[in-house]
């Protein structure tokens, strides 16, 4: 059996497959006369020309189909209440709600739409997202959801996607168990570089910019490079606007919790004259003050953001250009509880009810915080390339730049007023992509490309050393290859990289004397991949995917070492005793099993295991470390064989044509093969169950239209699997389990011709204390209390 | 034929890409953390006042927070019982080229800085005798009084901690961060 795991039985995993089972189960019975058919004529309103090619949407089920070459079509339903929606370039998009008892005929009669006739050429874009590999998305509705929270925080809708977080203000995604250097995030076609490797580093971007948020589960290195062995998260903005006029969109957010606010506009424009000249201009700014856990405000947990982004494109048919520059800023306050003084002082602060310094709320950012800009400049083009296919070569440059301010303020007075930060870092990088995407030959579609990264990062003079110098080199060479027929996709890769890392660390001897280590590591880092995808009926999509990859250790789980953010780390190559690190070698199966198109049940389950030898992790180090200010929470790199089995489950059931009932869940279980014992720091079983109720648009002219509302429920489960012996492991123990209860209420207001998006969420209703076992807050303090969130949306 | 020139264009550009970004700096060394103030060294001194070998312990760590562990000379601070001592601690910053006395600094802006003396465990008293520019202590000099020896191999200890407190001074402990917290094993024989 594929899903094993030595252990006590495991009540958690069986509940869901049971749940799984029954919701399987339920559209063989609840099946019952779903052969009416629903058919018409698609055509012009004046000419009463046949439109042929015109999509039509049943937007409850999300079956589609086109219109043929007489304007005809025709779809297969269940009885019951249904909106058709039906859209032609050109043409204004039109609504039809349908009483479905036997089968019907309906016809449309589209209006031409003034504004998009103007020129209107479609284009298709393609995205490059690997077609066997396990992928969930986030947009539209959903996305808005999410509108105001950091990128970590929205990812977590995502079964099989948890966040390690710092406080209210740090969330760093994590798939499958996997983090920080093992996932590669895409922020708009860009691998983001910066200080990723801290697991109190948040990522550097806006989620305002993205329409589209896009997980792929599951080692995909060979096309994303050979360290994203976790998984790729890939943040995608609108594609440039191809019709000429201006749009636009502007987003509010408010939260009552934290007092959040926060602004997002777009504006975007295709010339008329100009018609390859697109623009796009994104500005964000995004602050909170104290935020408030049951009965307490969390000392020093606010932040600001502000950010802006700018593209220009020039468009043809055959060649495009196109320049992106964006800049994210951040100050992020740090917990003071964190930054104890001394031993006693923190084994005090450490498991409280509350922490023993709170506050008042304010928006006021006090010392220690983390201050952090990040600016990518990319440049991108394709040919092509007449009958060999397409060339797209993307280039790009990222600056990170990252100071953090210690509690303390410098003893000496002259040093205090020149105000600089205790660690100031620079990463500059330099990426360059060379894609050929090669016409498709008999079933073969696929591409070759080349990859080079350049990184150099660097700390200021005078800034602590935690990370040494380093400078990083990769080349690479990949190639994808697709084939498909009939019912099967077949997809294999593989990719060779050359690393070169070079370290350069100071550090004095134990006579205090400066010097300066030098080190090299150079890796040939293979990926190899191969999937398949069956399609048994229309309903139902298998896929199986495997890889094979080696991951370099990077220069943190080497080197680190100092007190950063009141911690104390330690790279596993400084830890005396140890060996130095060896590559990671990952091994990986998936596979999984889609519902989709169906009228009631559709889902997806997915089942995989990770075999990783060589796994680096960090563990707390017991005893803490002292230095001359006292105790510090302290970290240390070790290495070791992991095994990670799981499963993620999400899934959706049509109770009644307005009802939707959802239900997700992830499990991950994870053994330290070496050491026979779980592993450390592994999220814990997650349930979430929704369920939604969406007013019917009873008619068009309704000022409300959209109306919806929903209530779920989430349940964390307590971390029972950890190492033997926790307790001298680690400060304290995984905390309980915990369930909250969210609630959701929306809809869309005609306001000045203008759709008005508006909902109103409210999350932790019942105010629940709470903490979770993958927060490095949870020593001091609870999470987030009750929170309200408004949010409105116009488009023009 | 124009497309051909394109796609050379690009791998030319890819090629140099790195190039772009490969600055003179990146070849240089990292420098020893001149800015960044450290105290690497606490040295306390006792002499007794009616005559005889002074007495001190010290802890030291040369190399900065992490790497090799700090040490303190000699293992414990031993005193004499019923005696009187005048104390002096100095501080120095031995990371720096010559060595920064922070002694000196402390000095100049006492009216910032706190040492508290806690001794655990031990027949101790320990009061400071300077003054900053409000009339509150100090305590770079200090007074120590023991009593009875401590019962046959038990040792006591002595927690000494600096508190920086800029603008919020008021002789009490509690406010400001601490910037040194040291134990010394300590006993009266």
């Amino acid at each position: 059996m594929l899903f094993r795991v030595p252990g006590a039985p495991e009540a958690a995993w069986r509940w869901l497959m049971a749940i799984l089972l029954l919701g399987v189960g339920l559209p063989a019975w609840a099946q019952p006369s779903c052969t009416l058919t629903i058919s018409g004529r698609v055509a012009d309103h004046e000419s009463q020309a046949a439109l042929p090619g015109a999509t039509i949407v049943v937007l409850e089920t999300q079956q589609a189909t086109q219109s043929d070459v007489d304007g005809h079509y025709h779809l297969q339903l269940c009885a019951g209440t249904y909106h058709l929606q039906v859209r032609f370039v050109g043409y204004a998009p039109e609504t039809a709600d349908l009483r479905l008892t036997s089968s019907a005929e309906r016809d449309f009669r589209l209006h031409p739409d003034a504004v998009m006739l103007r020129g209107a050429v479609v284009r298709g874009e393609r995205m490059a997202a690997p077609t066997t590999q396990t992928t969930a998305t986030i947009t539209g509705q959903e996305l808005q959801q999410t509108r105001g929270q950091a990128l970590g925080e929205a990812l977590q809708r995502v079964s099989g996607v948890a966040a390690i977080q710092t406080g209210p203000g740090i969330f760093k995604p994590m798939i499958h168990g996997l983090h920080s250097n093992r996932v590669t995030i895409l922020n708009n076609g860009v691998r983001q570089e910066g200080q990723q490797w801290g697991v109190e580093h948040g990522p550097e971007i806006d989620p305002f910019i993205a329409s589209r948020l896009t997980v792929v589960k599951g080692a995909a290195s060979v096309r994303y490079g050979s360290d994203a062995i976790g998984g790729v998260v890939l943040v995608e903005p609108k594609p440039l606007r191809d019709s000429a006029g201006i749009g636009g969109e502007l987003n509010l957010v408010g939260m009552s919790n934290n007092g959040l606010g926060a602004v997002s506009g777009t504006l975007d424009g295709n010339l008329r004259k100009l018609p390859a000249l697109s623009w796009r201009a994104q500005g964000t700014f995004r602050k909170a003050g104290t935020m408030r856990a049951p009965g307490y405000y969390l000392k020093n947990s606010g932040f600001e953001e502000h950010n802006m982004a700018g593209a220009v494109g020039w468009r043809k048919d055959t060649y495009g250009v196109e320049v992106f520059y964006s800049q994210f800023n951040t100050r992020i306050g740090i917990l003071p509880a964190a930054h104890a003084g001394n031993q006693s002082d923190l084994l005090l602060a450490v498991g409280r009810d509350r922490p023993l310094e709170t506050t008042g709320f304010s928006y006021v950012i006090d010392r220690a915080y983390q201050q952090v800009r990040h600016d990518i400049g990319k440049l991108t083009g394709f040919v092509r390339t007449g009958n060999a296919g397409r060339l797209q070569l993307t280039l790009s440059q990222q600056l990170d730049f990252r100071d953090e301010y210690d509690k303390s303020r410098p003893r000496n007075d002259s040093r205090a007023a020149a105000g600089k930060p205790e660690l100031s870092y620079t990463n500059r990088t330099t990426t360059g992509e060379l894609l050929w995407e090669h016409k498709p030959w008999h079933q073969f579609t696929g591409s070759i490309g080349l990859a080079g990264t350049y990184q150099a990062n660097r700390y200021a003079d005078g800034s602590r050393q935690f990370i040494p110098f380093y400078t990083n080199q990769i080349a690479g060479a990949f190639v994808v290859e697709k084939w498909q027929q009939g019912r099967w996709l077949l997809e294999g890769g593989l990719r060779l990289d050359y690393r070169d890392l070079a370290v350069r660390r100071g550090d004095r001897d134990s006579t205090g004397v400066f010097f300066v280590e030098r080190s090299r590591f150079r890796y040939a880092t293979p990926a190899a991949s191969l999937g398949a995808t069956f399609d048994p009926s229309t309903h139902l999509t298998l896929s199986l995917t495997t890889g094979l990859t080696r991951r370099a250790p990077a220069a943190n789980e080497r080197f680190s070492d100092g007190v950063h953010n009141g911690m104390y780390e330690l790279g596993n190559d400084l830890v005396p005793g140890n060996a130095p690190l060896t590559p990671e070698t990952a091994l990986n199966v998936g596979i999984t099993a889609t519902w989709h198109n169906n009228p009631r049940f559709n889902g997806e389950l997915t089942l995989y295991q990770n075999r990783i030898a060589g796994f680096i992790y960090q563990v707390p180090l017991l005893p803490l470390v002292q230095t001359i200010r006292g105790a510090h929470i302290s970290w240390q790199y070790l290495q070791t064989d992991a095994t990670f089995r799981g499963l993620d489950l999400s899934s959706s059931y049509q109770l009644a044509p307005q009802w939707l009932l959802g239900l997700k869940g992830s499990v991950v279980r994870t053994r330290d093969t070496r050491a026979d014992e779980w592993q450390i720091l592994m999220p814990a079983d997650r349930a979430e169950a929704t369920v939604r109720y969406d007013w019917p648009n009873a008619n068009a002219t309704s000022r409300f239209q959209n109306r919806y509302a929903q209530l779920g429920g989430v349940a964390v489960a307590r971390q029972t699997r950890v190492p033997n012996n926790y307790e001298a492991r680690d400060l304290l123990l995984p905390p309980p389990g915990y369930g909250l209860l969210n609630m959701e209420l929306g809809g869309t207001l005609r306001w000045g011709g203008q759709p008005l998006e508006i909902s109103v969420a409210g999350a932790n209703l019942l105010n629940q204390r709470y903490r979770d076992y993958l927060n490095r807050y949870r020593y001091f303090t609870d999470e987030m209390g009750r929170n309200v969130t408004l949010r409105l949306r116009v488009s023009f | 034929m124009k497309n051909l020139l394109l796609t050379k264009s690009m791998l030319a550009l890819l090629v140099a890409a790195p190039l772009f970004s490969a600055c003179k700096d990146d070849s240089e060394d990292p420098k020893p953390d001149a800015d960044n103030e450290q105290i690497t060294t606490v040295t306390y001194t006792l002499t007794p006042q009616g005559g005889g070998t002074p007495v001190s312990i010290q802890y030291r760590d040369p190399d900065g927070d992490g790497s090799t562990p700090a040490t303190i000379t000699p293992a414990t601070l031993t005193l004499a019982p019923n005696t009187t001592y005048t104390g002096t601690l100095t501080l120095l910053d031995e990371t720096k080229t010559p060595a920064e006395n922070i002694t000196a600094e402390i000095q100049e802006e006492g009216d910032e800085h706190l040492f508290v003396f806690a001794p655990a465990g031990v027949n101790l008293t320990i009061t400071a005798t300077d003054k900053d520019k409000n009339n509150l202590p100090i305590g770079l000099a200090t007074q120590a009084v023991t009593g009875t020896a401590n019962a046959t191999s038990t040792t006591g200890s002595l927690k000494i901690m600096l508190r920086h407190q800029p603008g919020t001074k008021n002789g009490t402990a509690t406010p400001g961060d601490t910037d040194v917290e040291v134990t010394f094993p300590t006993a009266v024989r």
